[in-house]
């Protein structure tokens, strides 16, 4: 049984449909990239999977459970992060992490925000306030936060949108070994086509809210005829 | 379920989301000191105004119990808090971008609320606490004066207040971030329907029947009651705790309702832009 499956669902805004007919699986410990040009129904799918969204049709199951009935058994085992969404400012880092340990009901709330803290070095940082840390120290917590629970699903929107290469890859490589050591499923969408290469075993690409064409980097390429990801995006969008 | 994280339907869950929300308001709180001196600056200001206004009337020997207005000034400070600060709590969500981050974190709806009803229960509390002691220091003016009625006065106006908020949440839901006035300023339409500074049969007959369908006013005109020497008016209280309970079942149905209308709309997914 896949630990997301969604099963075709629709979103319109009033005479714009956003998503039209999508259906989308995740397997446990999968990383599956979404990608696809600027209003191609990402995030509206993302949000839809995190109950942000109504659908207007369509079922999501995770972890078996119906998303709309079961939502806090099913949020408590996933998070989110996104280059758009931010933390309270005017906390400390460590302030800001206790609260949201304590959101997602973990047991030992102190000893899980010290691990976390550790894994994305943010010890010189725990005392100082969110408003005052750099985009790429920013992200970091908020990937911190967003591993707080050991999440099975682990959704991300863009996360390294607004990082430089450094900070970037640095942070991909954080997110690989803390998801490879939870056993986490990831779902990300990126403009970051080696992001996406270097990340995902599967990927859908979004076009007028559908899924368009679906594989790993390699398959696609393939049978694209293209040299890398980035080539089929562009041939992908430009039909 | 991860051995991580509490059985999340289970009480000890429940209560430990509570109290996250309290506990991260309170540090925000703590860590804004232009929030901090706002709980001692507007009460200090209203209570300077109307004190000094009490005590020209005094000087002028108008036949009128002065401390009425002080009183209504406390009492008025209850419900404007507990109104404006679940307001607040929860625009604040909205102001830092971090309304995503609550609501796909396991958190219901309720205890959402809760832990935003018990922020400004705490917030009420310790402007109170405050006021009451500059009452009694500047002017004589003693809480206890309100006898074992202080109590389910501000009980009253406490659930008041939060139905108050919950309409100006939902409004924020509902039409965006441009609806947040309604948020800010909901609680002082009631202010001069409530006889607050004076009593409910000073406004015209149509307004009278307006303010009586309020369970502020009733705390107001009990006030002067008691304040009057007159025994704790119980049967208004209950009056008005009965009408309390339907706004806030109303207004909880109000949230819930335009909740759902902000995730058909996409509307929750805007306030992260």
């Amino acid at each position: 049984m896949p630990l997301l499956d969604a099963i075709r669902l629709v979103k319109r805004f009033g005479t714009v449909t956003a998503v039209d007919g999508l259906s989308l699986s995740v397997a446990e410990g999968e990383v599956v990239g979404l990608l696809g040009l600027n209003g191609a129904g990402k995030s509206t799918t993302l949000h839809m999977l995190l109950g942000l969204i109504t659908p207007d049709a369509g079922q999501i199951r995770v972890f078996g459970l119906d998303l709309a009935r079961h939502r806090t058994e099913v949020l408590s085992q996933v998070n989110f992060a996104a280059s758009y969404v931010d933390l309270p400012g005017v906390l400390l880092v460590r302030e800001v992490l206790d609260a949201f340990a304590m959101l997602y009901a973990l047991r030992r709330p102190k000893a899980r925000v010290a691990e976390l803290i550790e894994l994305f070095d943010l010890g010189p940082l725990s005392e100082r306030r969110v408003m005052d840390l750099s985009s790429g120290q920013r992200t970091r917590v908020q990937l911190a936060k967003a591993l707080l629970n050991a999440p099975r699903l682990l959704v991300l929107d863009e996360p390294t949108a607004n990082l430089d290469p450094d900070a970037g890859d640095r942070i991909r490589g954080l997110l690989s070994r803390a998801a490879e050591e939870n056993g986490s499923a990831m779902l990300i969408t990126s403009h970051n086509m080696r992001e996406v290469e270097r990340m995902c075993h599967r990927i859908h690409f979004m076009a007028g809210g559908r899924i368009v064409a679906s594989g790993s980097a390699a398959e696609l390429a393939g049978r694209y005829g293209a040299e890398d990801l980035e080539e089929v995006f562009l041939k992908v969008a430009r039909g | 379920m991860t051995a991580l994280t509490l059985p999340p339907l289970s009480l000890a869950a429940r209560r430990r989301r509570v109290l996250g929300v309290v506990r991260r308001d309170f540090a925000a709180l703590r860590r804004s000191s232009v929030r901090m001196f706002e709980i001692l600056f507007w009460p200090t200001v209203e209570l300077a105004l109307w004190g000094f206004l009490t005590v020209f009337l005094q000087t002028q020997r108008v036949p009128f119990v002065a401390s009425f207005l002080i009183g209504a000034v406390l009492l008025w400070q209850v419900l404007q808090k507990a109104s404006n600060e679940i307001s607040i709590a929860f625009l604040e969500d909205v102001w830092s971008r971090n309304l995503l981050n609550v609501q796909v974190s396991p958190l219901s709806s309720g205890e959402y609320l809760t832990g935003l009803m018990l922020f400004a229960l705490g917030k009420v509390v310790l402007a109170i606490t405050v006021m009451a002691g500059l009452a009694l220091l500047f002017y004589g003016f003693g809480v206890t004066s309100l006898g074992v009625g202080l109590v389910p006065f501000m009980g009253v106006l406490l659930m008041f207040g939060w139905s108050l908020g919950l309409v100006g949440i939902s409004a924020v839901l509902r039409f965006g971030e441009n609806a947040q006035v309604i948020a800010w300023s909901l609680v002082f339409v009631a202010q001069p329907l409530a006889g607050i500074f004076y009593p409910v049969s000073v406004l015209p007959a149509p307004l009278q029947t307006v303010a009586w369908l309020m369970p502020a006013s009733h705390v107001f005109e009990g006030m002067r009651t008691v304040l009057s020497g007159g025994p704790v008016p119980w049967e208004r209280l209950a009056w008005a705790s009965g009408l309390n309970v339907v706004y806030l079942a109303a207004t909880l149905g109000l949230f819930a309702w335009a909740l759902g209308y902000a995730r058909r709309h996409g509307r929750l997914s805007r306030f992260g832009e």
